[in-house]
């Protein structure tokens, strides 16, 4: 039989309209219009990013150095090799504003430009002066912008006068645009720009300060940009450097999206799967209708191949409708959502059409909707053409053949290989897909177990007299696969919010409530030696102050490992990728614990020696012995590793990976960071006598850190309840359509009720209790599952506890019950407002 | 030569149900010779419509054995009996069963074209044409009667040229004089072509008609009443 003949089969059988298909269309679409609506949002972002790469740097390159600005060699070179040059200095310090009641002071990243800055790109300020004009201040000071939020924060109007250090600036403008902001990264304070020069007199910049210096540049077009590395590798000591250039102009947003964006996506997949169980359905039920025609053309000599074939055309027809219109809603969501969108994002985007990112949502609709066709559509295998001799529904019992389980399964492997492959978190998304099948086993087995139970309560003499609740056991437990679909859509729908609602809490709990319990007041940083003793004392004999820890600390690159570049051993794992704290001490400070070698002695001035945190060493594969180049303010320090000590970073204290003798680099310029832990009473106090007796010490407020940190666990948690919120609306519309295909059977059994003597109420309480069963069970079932995917991402990902939160879990049960019986009564109302005589008549 | 193309020995047919197992059809032996026509009465339940489809392929015999045509139909796969019913047989129901969303003449051209005919089109309009609904071929069944629903369902049922035609009450759903007519067209096709006609009916009038009358009750032929309506 040709393909040919059963496509024109096809296409006169699909005269009869698409009605019985709105529910696979928006389970389709739904899935389809998530993910893609994603990938548009992903990759317009980068687009975006590559677009303006060399605006959002500031620069076609950028090298950065820690700690140091470049010497006058490192200049020349710079200067005579590149057509502009322009330094940029970053660091954290405190504004402090002088009023009449009182001083008042805020965190702040300050950025040193010089007159070159901005390379590319304009910086928008309001009132709306030039950035020259701004800096330049006023006859008695130099001038300075600030974010926004910096100035509501302090009540600064443009004319106020507020210090960085021990040097007066007048503010002349709020920052509106700055160009390169996102490529600066995550910082804990809002911004303030300056000139250089004019903090000479600050005491912010002295030997030892943390602060980051960069040199963008700008090029030739025909400069090559590897080369230009390589080049500054020889210049700036073999790595003591980070390069960045346009191409990847800002790697934290990137990553930040394409992070994001990967989880999103497979919760979109989650989303398909629960739309795959109303596709599902809708197949079963459309060829249920189509029970009398399938047995005619059998009756005709027509092979099972053939009606298989014919049935399968119509469904891949509606399938790649239902992807187009998936695709065209996730286009124009995204698009019409782009104001509110590009006012969140940290660049700016243009919303439009990626060719990429929809092909990707396509097919994994088309794969869905493979996956979850092929088994129903299996069912006309069985149809027998003696249902024309009887009023009986003879089709659809029974196993699939060998071939279509082949399918099933080739479709299921493409789906998790694609989605592998292209999210590029392979455990991610190989642990999400078995969550995903493990969940569906587990939905469908509860769901009849629930039928099974349902069925057992409606026999129970107890239940005699208690008409309209026994009727609807004895619905929830009879022939009929709706409830099992209702159930595992809606539940997998339910189970997806609720993993996300006992993730977030738990997530909240560990960050706002049992940090702050361990986490110190303050992290004070840029403490000189020579003042060191002073703070001290100044500090820990404070009431309300429970202790003060202080240690010497330098910034540092690891470049090599046993003489090979770092990244050879370490890979792409964090303690390599970007600059590391490191310390010095004579002795084993005190609550810390060596796992493995021994500390140095005390007056030890031999070959370098570090101690290194024994977790991560064992995760780059590091032994005793091995050996460790460290480049520290361009100087390569060689230093053999003698012991292992355990690191806590849990807790928000002091934790250095690096810690070496003294003699090896204690002559270099360095500062002391302490942490104090303090009443939240005497905080405000200690920051204020800080910043007056210390001008140039920044404390950064671990209090409003960790608040900063939960509002982007927020965003993104926010962002991810999106996304599991249009799951659950796939399983909504299942319940609808699994509410609608039951219609006309309600209808008659309303009829038959209601001619029996029954009345609408109790007809009504009957169909609200069936479906306020169903939700239950979805409910139920979503939060055992939901909390053991939630149990399992604190516990293995997350290492941290897990407590179970009960509050949402309600939400979700309640959720479940309130969305299913709604759903289900809206939709039997025209059943009981039939007429019973009408209803009787047509179906003699 | 032995022209027996019915040759059913001690068939039997029981379905499951609920509530056990239910004989339909309890040992029914029956030879048919070709381009006979038999009439199979009986009250409701005695098993007439399952021995129709016993003979069509359509239900398997759960004991016996069923051959038509010189093929064993209880040992065949279901594509072999489709494959069987695409080559030799012709079926009409009393319900008609033309498929909703095709005119009358792609009702009637889908068997045709199911067994590869290059001309189905034109020969599915002859048909039509010679049922008398030259003029109603690109009607859905939906805007046909009853009576022109069934010519159409004979026309199907004909046009592959069948040597077997089953009929299960064909007339049972139309009124008097439009079964009538039915009837004679039925009889018609089957002169002309010469297929061998097995006809279920409550009616002693129509099955009078027939070669041979075949009494069912209880799932059982009754004996006695298997008779030559001609002697």
């Amino acid at each position: 039989m040709s393909m040919r003949l059963a496509a024109r089969i096809a296409r006169r059988d699909l005269r009869g309209g698409l009605q019985g298909f709105r529910v696979f269309l928006i389970c389709l679409a739904l899935g389809v219009a998530a993910i893609a609506a994603i990938g548009t949002v992903r990759d317009s972002i980068t687009a975006a990013l590559q677009r303006d790469g060399a605006a959002l740097l500031g620069g076609d390159a950028e090298i950065q150095l820690t700690y140091r600005r470049a010497d006058q060699a490192e200049l020349d070179w710079l200067n005579s090799t590149f057509d502009a040059v322009s330094e940029i200095i970053d660091f954290r310090s405190m504004v402090v504003v002088d009023g009449t009641d009182g001083t008042d002071r805020a965190l702040t990243q300050v950025k040193a430009v010089d007159i070159a800055y901005p390379l590319y790109g304009t910086v928008a300020l309001k009132p709306d002066i030039g950035l020259d004009t701004a800096l330049r201040g006023t006859s008695e000071r130099p001038g300075a912008v600030i974010h926004p939020v910096l100035a509501d924060r302090l009540g600064l109007k443009p004319g106020a006068v507020f210090r960085l250090g021990a040097q007066e600036f007048s503010l002349s403008a709020v920052l509106v645009v700055e160009p390169d902001a996102a490529g600066s990264g995550f910082s804990l304070g809002p911004r303030t720009i300056v000139r250089t020069q004019d903090l000479a007199q600050s005491g912010l910049l002295q030997p030892g300060t943390l602060y980051e210096s960069a040199y963008r540049i700008t090029l030739q077009n025909d400069q090559d940009l590897d080369a230009l590395k390589k080049r500054a590798d020889d210049i700036f000591n073999n790595g003591g450097f980070r390069w960045r250039d346009r191409r990847n102009a800002a790697p934290g947003v990137s990553d930040f999206v394409a992070h994001v964006a990967t989880f999103l996506v497979l919760v979109g997949l989650a989303g398909l799967a629960v739309g795959g169980v109303g596709v599902s359905a809708a197949v079963r039920t459309y060829l249920d209708e189509k029970t009398t025609v399938i047995a005619t053309l059998k009756s005709m000599g027509a092979p099972r191949n053939l009606i298989f074939q014919i049935y399968a055309i119509q469904i891949g027809i509606l399938s790649i409708i239902g992807v187009i219109l998936g695709l065209a809603a996730g286009v124009a969501l995204p698009m019409a959502l782009a104001p509110v969108l590009e006012a969140r994002l940290p660049i700016p985007i243009d919303v439009a059409i990626q060719w990429g990112s929809l092909a990707q949502a396509g097919v994994y609709g088309l794969l869905a909707a493979l996956l979850f066709s092929i088994w129903p559509l299996s069912r006309t295998d069985h149809i027998q053409p003696a249902a024309l001799f009887r009023d009986a529904n003879l089709g659809g019992v029974g196993w699939p053949r060998f071939r279509y389980f082949i399918i099933i399964l080739v479709a299921l492997g493409l789906l998790i290989y694609t989605a592998t492959s292209w999210s590029g978190e392979v455990w991610l998304t190989l642990w999400m897909s078995a969550g995903i099948v493990a969940a569906f086993a587990t939905l469908t087995l509860a769901a009849v177990a629930m039928k099974i139970l349902s069925r057992k309560m409606a026999s129970l003499s107890g239940l005699r007299g208690r008409t309209s609740l026994r009727m609807a056991l004895a619905s929830v437990g009879g022939p009929g696969g709706e409830v099992i679909s209702v159930v595992v859509s809606l539940g997998l729908g339910l189970s997806v919010l609720a993993a996300i609602a006992q993730i977030d809490q738990n997530l909240r709990s560990a960050i706002s409530r049992d940090l702050p319990d361990m986490a110190p007041s303050y992290f004070v940083v840029d403490i000189q030696s020579d003042q060191l003793n002073d703070f001290k004392s100044m500090i820990q004999d404070r009431q309300g102050v429970d202790r003060l820890q202080a240690a010497p600390m330098l910034r540092g690159v690891i470049t090599q490992i046993n003489g090979r570049p770092a990244a050879e051993t370490a890979g792409d794992h964090w303690v390599t990728d970007g600059d590391r704290g490191i310390t010095f001490s004579a002795n084993l400070p005190a609550g810390i614990n060596l796992t493995s070698g021994s500390w140095w002695p005390a007056d030890y001035t031999g070959d370098p020696q570090i101690s290194f945190s024994a977790e991560e060493a064992t995760e780059i594969g590091l032994a005793l012995g091995d050996t460790m180049t460290v480049d520290v303010l361009g100087r390569p320090i060689t230093a053999t590793i003698t012991s292992f000590r355990e690191v806590d970073f849990s807790s928000a204290g002091m934790g250095f990976v690096l810690s070496m003798n003294p003699a090896a680099i204690s002559s270099a310029p360095h500062t002391y960071i302490a942490t104090i832990y303090a009443e939240q009473s005497v905080e405000a106090r200690i920051l204020r006598d800080i910043s007056t007796r210390f001008p140039n010490i920044t404390a950064i407020s671990v209090r409003d850190a960790i608040e900063r940190l939960a509002g982007v666990l927020r965003g993104i948690s926010s962002a991810v309840s999106y996304g599991a919120a249009a799951t659950v609306l796939t399983g909504i519309v299942v319940l609808i359509g699994a509410a609608m295909a039951g219609e006309r059977s309600r209808t008659y059994e309303a009829a038959v009720l209601k001619t029996i003597g029954a009345r609408r109420s109790s007809i009504l309480a009957n169909f609200a209790w069936r479906f306020a069963f169903v939700g239950l069970a979805a409910g139920v079932i979503a939060v055992v599952t939901g909390g053991i995917s939630g149990w399992a991402v604190m516990t293995y990902v997350m290492e941290n506890e897990f407590e179970f939160d009960l509050m949402s879990a309600l939400m979700i049960v309640g959720g479940g019950i309130a969305a299913t019986t709604l759903a289900g009564l809206l939709l039997s109302l025209r059943s009981l407002n039939a007429r019973p005589a009408q209803i009787l008549r047509s179906r003699e | 030569m032995d022209d027996t193309i019915i040759n059913l020995n001690d068939a039997r047919l029981s379905l499951s149900a609920n509530a056990g197992t239910v004989d339909i059809l309890r040992g029914v032996s029956l030879q048919v010779k070709a381009g006979e026509t038999i009439g199979l009465i009986g009250p409701s339940g005695s098993g007439k419509s399952s021995l129709l489809m016993l003979l069509g392929g359509l239900e398997k015999a759960t004991g016996g054995s069923v051959v038509v045509m010189g093929q064993e139909l209880t040992s065949m796969n279901e594509d072999d009996l489709s494959n069987f019913r695409r080559k030799h047989l012709g079926v009409v129901f009393q319900s008609f069963h033309l498929i909703p969303t095709m005119t009358a003449l792609e009702n009637v051209a889908t068997p045709l074209e199911l067994a590869g005919a290059a001309d189905a089109f034109e020969r599915a309009a002859a048909e039509l044409a010679a049922v008398g609904l030259g003029d109603r071929m690109s009607h859905y069944p939906s805007q046909l009667s009853g009576g022109e629903q069934q010519r159409v369902a004979l026309a199907r049922a004909a046009a592959p040229r069948p040597q077997l035609l089953l009929a299960d009450e064909p007339t049972g759903n139309l009124d008097g004089a439009t079964g009538d007519a039915i009837m004679t067209l039925l009889f018609d096709l089957r002169d002309r072509h010469g297929a061998t006609l097995v006809l279920v009916t409550h009616s002693p009038e129509l099955a009078a008609r027939c070669d041979r009358t075949v009494g069912l009750l209880d799932g059982v032929i009754v004996a006695g009443a298997t008779a030559r309506a001609a002697e």
